[in-house]
């Protein structure tokens, strides 16, 4: 059964990062392809853009307040009216096929992710393909140093996008890189000039991330932190589903982000959770270079880093009880 | 979804992923309801999945029974059931 529900990319950033430039620059020469409806919302009440819409389908515009917070109400509706249209076309007909949501630059995307996975209709109309994240090369570091909000919508993205790469030093460019890097290592990283993508430099050997202070809305649990776990050869995908849905149901609200790549007996599974929800596992085709396999990244708080490596272990090194002695405990 | 029970209330649960085809996904769910079992016999509960039943069946060994969708909700379930928190990085699990 192939998967037929609308594809959601999510364009988030801080205020100022160059998201709309971005968004802009690629509905213009149709990176999103040709069935594309935008979904822009703005914290702050803002005419719509006629520009935007060169290249795309429909757009929508929601200027009720941040769709993480106050608007997701209207978010919510609006995407239920999108995909209440769409579901009205034949499969085979041309219909639409994703959904651009530029959020405001005050949103968490993990908490639009959240939102959109627990809607009980969207959860069969819409998958979620990817976040990417914009990123102001020349005022990311000071944001990262005090902002929360930040920090989150760092943790949240797939892919990381160095907008102004060309007004920045090379040495301050290769320090975020590094920072961003620390905060979350799993995201791909690319630069991009006035919405138009350019090409990285190689990031200078040893350039150590910048000290971030912890945040006093962070100081409880401790700063977030990333984790890398070894996956072990030939892994129980059953043990490791237990042990991991029992710590996202325990510890969910600590963990920002889980990303990696799992070997299964279906094929090697992209898992990327965001808080408590997981999204459903994206099977990749047989070799990619790009990523590693058999490593998951942790990036959260709350916890002490080795813990997490015993305990999957010790998750791991279960014998299986047969139902029948069920009596005899 | 089915149009009398609603089930599965959503598509495919992440934790079914592992396996491709319909053989792979029985054995899967053998094991792990096996696996779950081992993991719950420590906080006085039972599990079950015998696949004719849909979902998770989750007991007491006093014999309060419940059944849950996925592995996601097995463990409120077990928590309220055991009435205890059931927490991976408990000093139980990583310390031994």
């Amino acid at each position: 059964m192939t998967d037929t529900r609308l594809r959601l990319t999510i364009l988030g950033g801080y205020l100022g990062s160059g998201k709309t430039t971005r968004l802009r620059h690629q509905l213009h020469v149709g990176a999103f392809g040709p069935r594309v409806h935008v979904v822009v919302n703005e914290a702050a009440e803002v005419p719509a853009d006629d520009a935007l819409l060169t290249g795309a389908e429909g757009m929508t515009l929601l200027a009720g307040g941040c769709c993480c917070c106050t608007g997701r109400a209207e978010l919510i509706a609006a995407l239920r009216a999108i995909c209440d249209a769409r579901s009205r076309v034949a499969a085979d007909a041309p219909r639409l096929e994703r959904i651009v949501l530029e959020t405001s630059g005050l949103a968490d995307p993990g908490a639009i992710v959240q939102a959109i996975q627990t809607d009980s209709v969207l959860i069969h109309h819409i998958v979620t393909e990817r976040t990417i994240v914009a990123v102001d090369s020349l005022h990311a570091l000071a944001h990262l140093a005090t902002e929360p909000l930040r920090r989150r919508q760092t943790g949240a993205a797939d892919h990381l996008i160095l907008t102004k790469s060309d007004a920045c030093d090379p040495a301050a460019l290769d320090l975020l890189r590094a920072t961003l890097g620390a905060l979350n290592g799993h995201a791909t990283l690319s630069a991009a000039v006035r919405g138009d993508t350019v090409a990285l430099p190689p990031l200078a050997p040893d350039t150590a991330p910048a000290p971030l202070p912890a945040l006093a809305e962070e100081d409880r649990r401790g700063p977030i932190q990333p984790t890398q776990l070894a996956i072990p050869a030939g892994l129980d995908w059953s043990a490791f589903t237990l042990w991991l849905s029992a710590l996202l149901h325990a510890r969910g609200d600590d963990l920002v982000r889980v990303k990696g790549v799992v070997r299964t007996p279906a094929g090697r599974l992209l898992l990327q959770t965001v808080r408590k929800l997981v999204q459903s596992p994206e099977i990749l085709p047989k070799q990619t270079r790009e990523r590693a396999d058999d490593r998951i990244v942790f990036i959260g708080r709350g916890y002490r880093p080795d813990d997490l490596g015993r305990s999957l272990h010790r998750f791991l090194g279960l014998v299986p009880l047969n139902p029948d002695e069920r009596s005899s405990a | 979804m089915c149009n009398a029970c609603g089930n599965p209330a959503a598509p495919g649960h992440w934790t079914e992923a592992g396996a491709a085809t319909p053989g792979d996904r029985l054995r899967a769910r053998f094991h792990r309801a096996a696996l779950l079992q081992a993991v719950l016999r420590p906080y006085g509960l039972t599990a079950h999945d015998g696949v004719v039943v849909p979902g998770i069946q989750i007991g007491t060994l006093a014999g309060a029974q419940s059944i849950v969708q996925d592995l996601g909700e097995v463990w409120a379930e077990a928590e309220r059931l055991s009435g205890q928190a059931i927490d991976p990085l408990d000093p139980r699990y990583p310390d031994d």
